[in-house]
């Protein structure tokens, strides 16, 4: 008997990432005019920050580089999950439509195969974008980095798994498409505000329930200097997010019947 | 109005389509400076229809019969000929000629779909700006004709679609049109419901005149329903007959599709004139049966009597069939035609 | 001829009214949505008292913190209501669907025109309660005085020139496969020069001049500006030029409906 081993899966990915690029490729035209137009909306944020910072030079102690790293660090990183495991957004569609049966017959992780399976053309331009204002704004000594990647490692795996979380909910209520791209909209918007506005019980919300602020204080608590608290708690957080993501699909997996697709969807 | 309900010259209706080679410097090319082929969808198609008519408009997938309606109704610009429906140019009178015809497409709906069909009765009795009075007495009499009370005030969406299209055809009789284009009516729908429908639409057309011009590839709708049938492929006419001598010369043909008992496939060997049988698999059958030379009964009530059945389908034969036959009589037809002289 | 202009007049009305009972079907679709509104705002509140400095009498660009956040919630509830027309054109024109459009007795802008306004007033009244529900709670009631009327006033215009602009976009699908990308483009001008964020004041000089010669000021600044700082000598000149754009956009749209229905090709059967 044939078991699934760690450089067999490593070398699935590869293979699931190259077909991928090549399937968007095919489209190279649209594709890269989509890509454009995340980059530009990105872009006219920082516009808005870049006006917003003429009338409050200084907001809670920020300035407009620390906004600005704040959407390099959450655009890059949704950028990254994005292209790796482009299906983490649509668990629940997928999950809904009965669909997950292709992956359930392959010898490869389940998780890992869904996610891996789609690459999000978009996305591609969210990761030029973290990019671009990492190299305009950015530190770029080689600690500086260092730390801008492991950011943007922190920003892709905490908006990935968290999104997975809500997602995995079509397996316990059915229809959760709605809900949890509300919950994907909601995290990804609090990734992209500075932190230090919000106070008491909201900004603790945002360091344990809903932790959209250690990505939103990456700026601060990392790439300004190392405060050991905010990396020690961004790394927990990290990994237990992931841990209750990946239990959570699992232990709902076995709760999927793939003809659970009801009614029509108008 | 003059003589016809449709009068139609030399209508022709060509698509330029996009053509563009894989790759990404094709793409960009493409969107600068596209390389177009030109599609002729209709092509110099004459057509004279009086009021009152009902013809049946035929023709496979793809032979433009859906564009020619839509050039009848206003919907699509032709690239050249010319046609009066009702006395209306229809594509430089699209608001006028609308108040006089009506349209119901089997595969899109124009009921509101969250919404009870009396909903989508009410929106209609405006949109043809009925009188209050008139509309009142015509919408119950329509209720009545086609069995709508119980469905009305019923969502769209929880109609079955047989249901759904007795609604589609009942609100395009609202405002009572001189001439009723129906594409593809009865498409999707099973044969009792097809029957009642056709009935329907056969009633409305006695009693209140009005023309019908349908297009169809089912053969029932047209044998049950219309007088006369014209024949399109490629975009243009191939035939223009009366449906009766359409009856008998190519739809003559019927398909019987045997299912038998296992045990007794062997013992299929019989001969009749007009019938040759062709097997699908171990014990299916396809009977072809021309009704000019053995009537559909005469073999069926054979049948019965010497084998036990499993299963047993009347078919007619599909658009195609029909098409290559009248390429072949008409070939026939020539090579008589020539040696006449 | 009354008579028939007024049936005419409640053909149209007809349409916007049905559009209106359909989108019903739609509403938890819709406070799911506004959960979404609920979210910005009370971001944007946050923001705005940091950037305050909780100086509730601090005027800055002529606004104060109570003033601006209701300004966002006006032109949220605006933006957000807006239903999206480039979308149904494309997907009408691509299935094929306009030729159920055509074959009626009615323009087929004219429909689009109604039943865009029926969907989006229950949309801007949604919008609207949600985003009332959370300025009020954190930030009390502003002595609004006649900006609430002021407000109703320019909203028709606002939705009218909104749709006029859109429908231009829209109709290029008439000729192309793809009108997302100009959509797109459109929307982020609404955003930026449109003053969806902030208000035109406290953009630079320049900006704001460039801002007064565009049509997109009319859709979200004028009825969110006039609802929060009513001045009654900005009506009349601010209703003159909102119309004034309906009619030249009025004029655009119609040009490009009458060339492009020339070049429709339907699909489908």
């Amino acid at each position: 008997m044939r078991k699934s081993t760690a450089s067999g899966t490593l070398r699935y990915l590869l293979t699931c990432w190259k077909l991928n690029a090549a399937g968007a490729m095919e489209f190279r035209l649209s594709f890269f005019l989509t890509a454009g137009m995340m980059f530009i909306n990105n872009c006219i944020w920082l516009v808005f920050w870049g006006i917003f910072f003429t009338k409050f030079p200084v907001v809670n102690g920020w300035e407009l580089r620390d906004v600005m790293l704040m959407w390099a660090v959450a655009a890059g990183g949704f950028g990254w999950a994005n292209m790796l495991f482009g299906n983490f957004t649509r668990v629940a569609a997928i999950t809904a439509a009965g669909q997950l049966d292709v992956y359930l017959t392959q010898p490869k992780p389940v998780l890992l195969s869904v996610l891996a399976s789609r690459m999000s053309l978009m996305a591609i331009g969210d990761f030029m974008f973290g990019w671009v204002i990492y190299g305009l704004v950015g530190d770029h000594s080689l600690r500086g980095l260092a730390l801008f990647m492991l950011g943007l490692l922190i920003s892709g795996l905490l908006i990935m798994f968290f999104t997975l979380v809500a997602n995995s909910l079509a397996f316990y209520i059915g229809n959760a498409e709605g809900l949890a791209f509300q919950v994907f909209n909601g995290f990804l918007a609090l990734t992209t505000y500075p932190t230090d506005i919000f106070r008491g019980g909201v900004r603790i919300i945002l360091f344990t329930l809903v932790p959209a602020g250690f990505i939103s204080y990456i700026p601060i608590g990392l790439l300004g200097g190392i405060q050991d608290s905010f990396l020690i708690g961004a790394l927990g957080i990290t990994a237990l997010v992931a841990g209750i993501g990946i239990a959570f699909f699992y232990h709902g997996l076995r709760r999927y019947t793939s003809g659970n697709q009801l009614g029509i969807r108008s | 109005m003059g003589m016809y309900a449709l009068e139609v010259q030399k209508l022709t209706k060509t698509f330029a389509v996009k053509q563009k080679k894989a790759g990404f410097k094709e793409s960009v090319r493409s969107l600068f400076k596209p390389q177009w082929q030109v599609k002729e969808a209709v092509k110099n198609v004459d057509l004279l229809v009086k009021p009152g008519e009902t013809v049946a408009f035929l023709g496979p997938n793809g032979a433009g019969k859906s564009t020619t309606i839509k050039m009848l109704t206003g919907i699509l610009h032709p690239t050249s000929g010319d046609a009066q429906v009702l006395g209306c140019n229809p594509w430089k009178e699209r608001g006028r000629l609308a108040f006089r015809i009506g349209t119901v497409f089997g595969q899109k709906s124009q009921l509101w779909y969250h919404l009870p069909p009396a909903d989508s009765f009410e929106l209609m009795s405006r949109v043809y700006e009925l009188r209050r009075s008139d509309y009142l007495i015509r919408r119950d009499l329509l209720i009545e004709r086609f069995e709508l009370g119980a469905h009305l005030q019923t969502p769209v969406r929880k109609l079955s679609l047989g249901e759904r299209m007795r609604c589609e055809i009942a609100v395009a009789f609202l405002h009572r049109p001189q001439l009723l284009f129906l594409d593809e009516p009865t498409i999707g729908l099973d044969v009792i419901i097809k029957q009642r429908i056709r009935e329907l639409i056969a009633e409305l057309n006695r009693e209140e005149g009005t023309t019908v011009f349908l297009t169809s590839h089912d053969p029932g709708d047209i044998e049950r329903l219309c007088k006369r049938a014209i024949i399109i492929h490629h975009g243009g006419v191939i035939l223009d007959d009366p449906v009766d001598r359409l009856k008998r010369e190519v739809l003559k043909y019927k398909t019987i599709r045997l299912k038998l008992r296992e045990q007794e496939q062997q013992a299929m060997s019989f001969r009749m004139d007009g019938v040759s049988a062709a097997y699908e698999d171990s014990c299916t059958i396809l009977l072809s049966v021309d009704t000019n030379v053995t009537r559909i009964e005469t073999v069926l009530a054979f049948i019965v009597e010497h084998y036990t059945l499993e299963d047993v389908t009347i078919e007619d034969p599909p658009m195609e069939e029909v098409i290559k036959h009248i390429y072949a009589s008409e070939k026939a037809n020539l090579l008589l035609g020539a040696e006449g002289e | 001829m009354n008579n028939r202009l007024l049936l005419k007049w409640k053909k149209y009305e007809a349409v916007g009214i049905i559009t209106l009972r359909h989108q019903f079907a739609y509403i938890t679709d819709l406070l799911l949505r506004s959960v979404f509104l609920l979210l910005i705002l009370y971001i944007f509140i946050q923001l705005w008292q940091a950037a305050y400095q909780g100086d509730a009498d601090a005027v800055i660009a002529g606004f104060s913190l109570q003033q601006i956040i209701w300004y966002l919630v006006f032109a949220e509830a605006i933006t957000m209501a807006k239903p999206p027309i480039g979308a149904k054109i494309e997907e009408e024109v691509k299935s094929g669907d306009i030729a159920v459009r055509l074959i009626r007795p009615l323009s087929y802008v004219g429909f689009h025109y109604m039943s865009y306004m029926g969907e989006a007033t229950l949309r801007f009244f949604i919008h609207l309660a949600v985003g009332s529900s959370i300025a009020l709670s954190f930030m009390g009631a502003p002595e609004f005085g006649s900006g609430l009327a002021a407000l109703f006033m320019l909203s028709i215009g606002a939705f009218t020139v909104a749709f006029m602009l859109h429908m231009i976009i829209a109709l290029f699908a008439f000729w192309l496969e793809e009108t997302r990308g100009l959509e797109f483009v459109m929307q982020k001008l609404q955003f930026t020069v449109g003053g969806m964020l902030l208000p035109l004041e406290m953009m630079p000089e320049w900006l704001q001049r460039i801002c007064a010669w565009l049509p997109f000021q009319t859709v979200l600044y004028f009825p969110a500006k006039m609802a929060v700082a009513y001045d009654a000598k900005l009506l009349i000149p601010y209703l003159a030029i909102q119309w004034g754009w309906v009619v030249v956009l009025a004029v655009v749209v119609i040009m490009t409906y009458r060339t492009g229905v020339k070049k429709l090709h339907v699909n489908g059967g």
